[in-house]
């Protein structure tokens, strides 16, 4: 086939009917966009976190790490690191500017990454490179990038107050060498002076400059961590490639005192990667839906494409064009379509990136790690992928209307004949195979998660969708019989004629449907998954939040960024006359199976007599709890009981500072807070483990009258200004939990959306097609004398009927696949037990929106139909 | 009594890309009540283009067409689409029955668009089935049927709204000749018991003499008149 055939007969009429084209790119562009941005979105928490992590290990190629951190005392002991390397000491954490001088805590105003170091070990690890500095009392100099001398260096830091920023900092927000910053740790609010701006070289690199070094020990009384460091980071001396580390790892790892850990930085990253593994792959699934969708719209244009053409197919068939060579044409222009779509599609995706990262880094944040909320740049990996999906399913989906094409005879082409087509009669045979799909959907519901994700329950969604799609003919031609009389009696003679059109066109039909249908059970599924599980979450915030105020620190923790509360805030908090019990809390991250889980303390005696925690086993939750005040003894969350196979009565083995120790389970507990899992002891025995550490929060109960949104004004007016707190009540805080999990949805609506604007751009290409199809009928139609106002509105009523079938099976399919996103892949992948309710009123609103929304996308392709002429020439 | 249509110097001419092509070059027709009129000529002579003027589908470049009274030129896209509904029937070579309606439905269909009670609509349907000998076939679809059936419930949806003028282009022309026989004996009979105007393009001279008056065309007008027998 030559290029000037494809040039003048696929690629002239594609530039000559714009809307068309455009349209069909768009929703290529839209699928391949989501599933680029999803991509670069999800790899901008995971990359951001290991990019920080490597930026700011340096040439550290080991780390040694503990639970809740290393006991300081422990340092001498470790003089034997020498014979590896060089070895540093560090205090790693999260600090915020606050600038003005508000009481309230809202008041930070950018987070930075804090490195606590001995400067003059630390100088072999890490590059430094100062670009101007000024050390107490004498002027600042430039120093031009030169090296500074550790002497110099040491002097920058040597009061407790010194730090040292970043240039990129110091421009972003105006400071100068010797100025005062007033950064929050925890709780507390301490005044620093800058002494020395770096480079943007090293670690200053960390969170595009957002970084603060200081001494260790200006550090550890800044997150009060006295007497323990984070971990000691090694440098090897000699070869540092892979088997030496690997061999260095050993080495050290064998004579290591019990309860450290030898590891490699990149370790805690695959932590991370691990933890969001889950939250990324239900975005990765959510995205694809988009781009099958927009796959859709494809065959659709192809199948207008061919079905506008089929004199001209004809008349080339005549000619001596081959059947391969017809075949070929059109799959050209799938390709040239899919070609298109994907380079904006690219663009695209970089630019829905920024939208889904502001969607999707609260939830991270708040849930998760801290990390910088910028998506990655593009990859040649990524681009190669767009145009991997965006072509070759391009492609795919133009098969069927291009072999349709491929099969025009040149003689029934010329005389017209095969343009009648016939009425749609179903085979019974035609339900074995959609039947049997939903079967082996059903099946692979059954099967358990691999490596903790729910793969076969992915599977079998997807497996559910395709056999309702396979279904769609068999139902459309059910509702066509069935609807017959109603529609007639109801819209009249347009009613009819939409019904006669539609019931003739249902194999063409199915595909739209089934796109819409699928779009539409995945949103009324995740709105019942999403339905469901916040009722059940309100249900347990109000079961379990019994405390009268919640007091945190100012910065709020995340996983690696542990935050306390000093005794000051307690303090105030416990003297408060109103309060009545105080029970605090700490959480830490303890790796568990190679996992990240959170391991908490509290007052068990207090959470007996004031709190409330709901226990999923045993029966009698709270006298296990009483049990396990001060024993050996644990409550693991439900999330934990399920992913680590656990029940009460089995032991856990748990890393504590003195090595493993075990522990016994006594009760599994709900708890919708966190996804990862929690361990929680008592206080007393956390404290014999672990040591007495600040506490992350503490939760305090008034006396019987007492007014907690008055006692919450006095205890915050009552803390210096070295002190900031977040004090919520209790209402404040339920309020905030379902703020918090509204806006962790709020990414998947978004996707949601664009899936069904996707659908909706196909119906209007689909009901065009059916115009373009039926031109003939429909100007015969106008002959006998219907309005042009007829002709519309029985176009209109045919889309809106569409758009209700499609609906209709949408509901049904998505109440599906509810049950299989609430009972098989939350559970496998989350492991939450979720009270399954169906959001009617919403569901019912969707339903009018959807078909008005699809009657809207009729009205182009009706306009279309009406301006068709009304000679008969044919 | 004064004319059903009657037509003036009628020109059409279609421009396509820098192409024009004249159609009709100034043709003049006047159709009385009763008339049953046939158009002959080659193909590309105008005589369809003639039928579609003459029955509002389309509108001349010059001239005037005056049909019971009202100058067509004077009516907006609805009012014409009224004339066609309320007062024209069309029969067309290929049936155009809608494929996806029973006959009785397609029949019907006229009246239902003008707003008719469908019970009525079906009743009229059903009794002018059964005058053009498809009274058993009222819930079958076209193409269930033969092409004479076909064509004659595309005469019987034409003839469903008591039309004033029965338009038909080559009605006979994709039947073989015994059902080709039958319409044209239809349509004779209906010219002559209901007095119903028929203005028929052809390329048959055995359709031709089975019609009051014979208007031979070429070039885009008129050759001669030939009243029939």
């Amino acid at each position: 086939m030559s290029w000037r055939l494809f040039k003048q007969f696929i690629l002239r009429p594609l530039l000559k009917e714009r809307a068309r084209t455009i349209t069909t790119t768009i929703g290529i562009a839209l699928g391949v966009g989501v599933v680029i941005a999803i991509q670069l979105t999800n790899a901008s928490s995971v990359r951001g976190f290991e990019t920080a992590l490597s930026t700011v290990a340096g040439k550290a190629g080991i780390e040694i790490v503990g639970t809740g951190g290393i006991n300081e005392s422990l340092l001498p002991e470790l003089g034997w690191l020498r014979e590896f390397g060089a070895a540093s000491a560090v205090i790693e954490g999260e600090m915020a500017i606050v600038e003005g001088t508000a009481v309230r805590p809202a008041q930070r105003v950018e987070a930075l990454k804090v490195l606590g170091v001995d400067i003059l070990r630390d100088l072999t690890l890490r590059e430094y490179v100062v670009g101007a500095a000024a050390t107490s009392g004498a002027q600042p100099e430039g120093l031009g990038g030169d090296t500074l001398t550790p002497q110099r260096f040491l002097e920058l830091l040597t009061s407790p107050q010194s730090v040292v920023i970043t240039e990129k900092l110091a421009r972003r927000r105006g400071y100068s060498l010797g100025d005062e910053i007033r950064l929050m740790a925890g709780d507390r609010v301490n005044t620093y002076v800058i002494r020395g701006l770096l480079k943007d070289e090293g670690p200053a690199r960390v969170m595009d400059g957002s970084f603060v070094l200081m001494d260790i020990a200006a550090a550890q009384l800044a997150f009060d961590r006295l007497g323990r460091v984070d971990r000691i980071d090694v440098v090897l001396a000699g070869a540092s490639d892979n088997a030496a580390i690997d061999a260095a790892v050993e080495g050290i790892g064998a004579r290591l005192p019990d309860g450290l850990t030898a590891q490699r930085p990149g370790r805690r990253g695959q932590q991370v990667e691990r933890m969001l593994a889950a939250f990324h792959l239900n975005l990765t699934a959510l995205s694809w839906v988009s781009l099958v969708v927009g796959l859709f719209l494809v065959y659709n244009t192809v199948t207008i494409s061919v079905i506008a053409r089929r004199d001209e197919i004809g008349t080339l068939r005549a000619l001596g064009v081959t059947r391969g060579q017809v075949l070929a044409l059109f799959l050209g222009e799938a390709a040239a379509l899919g070609l298109a779509g994907t380079i904006v599609g690219i663009g695209l995706g970089r630019l829905l990136a920024d939208v889904a990262v502001d969607l999707t880094s609260r939830t991270v944040s708040t849930l998760y790690i801290a990390t910088a909320a910028v998506p990655p740049a593009l990859t040649p990996g990524l681009i190669a992928l767009a145009f991997a999906i965006g072509i070759p399913l391009s492609l795919v989906a133009a098969w069927l209307p291009s072999r349709e094409a491929s099969l025009v005879s040149p003689t029934a082409a010329m005389r017209g004949h095969d343009r009648l087509e016939s009425r749609v009669h179903l085979r019974p045979r035609a339900l074995l195979l959609p039947l049997a799909v939903l079967i082996l959907a059903g099946g692979l519901a059954t099967l358990p998660p691999i490596n903790g994700q729910p793969l076969f329950g992915y599977a079998s969604s997807f497996v559910t969708i395709i056999g309702a799609s396979l279904l769609v003919p068999a139902i459309i031609y059910g509702l066509a019989r069935v609807m017959r009389g109603p529609l007639r009696r109801m819209l009249g003679v347009e009613g009819l004629l939409a019904h006669a059109n539609l019931s003739a066109a249902i194999p063409r039909l199915s595909i739209s449907v089934a796109a819409l249908a699928v779009s539409l059970s995945m949103m009324v599924a995740v709105a019942v998954m999403i339905g469901s599980f916040r009722d059940t979450v309100v249900y347990w915030v109000g079961q379990t939040l019994q405390a009268d105020l919640f007091i945190g620190p100012g910065m709020r923790p995340t996983a690696g960024s542990e935050q306390t509360l000093s005794a000051t805030v307690i303090d105030a908090v416990r003297a408060h006359p109103d309060v009545a019990a105080v029970d605090s809390f700490r959480n830490i991250d303890l790796v568990y199976n190679n996992n990240l889980v959170v391991l908490g303390a509290g007052n068990f005696d207090i959470v007996l007599s004031h709190g409330s925690l709901l226990f999923k086993e045993p029966a009698d939750g709270r006298e296990a709890l009483r049990r396990a005040i001060g024993t050996e003894s644990v409550v693991v969350s439900e999330v934990f009981a399920n992913k680590y196979d656990t029940k009460p009565g089995d032991t856990l083995m748990l890393q504590t500072p003195a090595g493993p120790r075990p522990f016994a389970v006594v009760a599994v507990y709900y708890d919708y807070a966190v996804d990862r899992g929690v361990i929680v002891m008592d206080r007393a025995t956390f404290v014999r483990y672990f040591g007495e550490l600040a506490p992350s929060g503490v939760a305090a109960y008034l006396k019987p009258g007492a007014e907690p949104e008055q006692v919450r004004s006095e205890i915050l007016a009552g803390l210096d200004e070295g002190h900031r707190a977040f004090i919520y009540t209790n209402r404040a805080l339920r309020a905030e939990v379902l703020r918090i999990f509204d806006s962790t949805f709020a990414i998947t609506y978004a996707l949601e959306i664009i899936a069904v604007v996707v659908a909706m751009l196909g119906v209007g290409a689909t009901l065009l097609t059916l115009v373009i199809e039926r031109r003939r009928e429909l100007s015969m139609l106008r002959l006998i004398g219907a309005a042009r106002r007829q002709v519309q509105r029985v176009v209109v009523i045919e889309a809106a009927l569409i758009g209700a079938a499609s609906q209709a099976i949408g509901l049904v399919v998505g109440l599906v696949l509810s049950v299989l996103l609430v009972y098989v892949i939350n559970v496998q992948s989350f492991g939450w037990t979720i009270q399954f309710r169906i959001p009617v009123a919403f569901l019912a609103q969707v339903s009018i929106a959807v078909v008005i929304a699809t009657a809207l996308a009729g009205i182009y392709p009706a306009r279309q139909a009406a301006r068709l002429v009304l000679t008969q020439d044919e | 009594m004064s004319a059903l249509l009657h037509a003036t110097d009628l020109q059409k001419t279609y421009v396509t890309g820098e192409a024009r092509v004249t159609a009709l070059a100034g043709v003049s027709l006047t159709l009385e009540p009763g008339d049953f009129v046939a158009l002959m000529g080659p193909s590309g002579c105008g005589k369809s283009t003639l039928l579609h003027l003459c029955g509002g589908m389309d509108r001349p470049t010059l001239g005037e067409i005056v049909f019971e009274g009202k100058p067509l030129a004077s009516l907006g896209d609805d009012q014409l689409t009224r004339v066609r509904r309320d007062r024209i029937g069309f029969v067309f070579q290929f049936f155009n029955l809608l494929p996806t309606l029973t006959l009785g439905d397609n029949i019907a269909l006229p009246c239902l668009l003008g707003g008719m009670r469908p019970a009525d609509a079906e009743a009229r349907a059903a009794q002018l089935a059964g005058r053009v000998g498809i009274g058993h076939r009222l819930q079958h679809y076209p193409q269930q049927v033969s092409g004479g059936e076909m064509q004659r419930a595309a005469i019987a949806r034409a003839l469903v709204h008591q039309p004033g003028l029965l338009v038909a282009d080559e009605p006979t022309g994709n039947l073989d000749s015994e059902n080709g026989a039958r319409v044209l004996a239809l349509l004779t009979e209906l010219n002559s018991e209901l007095g119903i105007t028929i203005l028929l393009a052809t390329h048959s001279s055995e359709v031709a003499r089975a019609a009051q008056r014979v208007l031979r065309m070429r070039d885009g007008k008129f050759d001669d008149v030939v009243a029939a027998v």
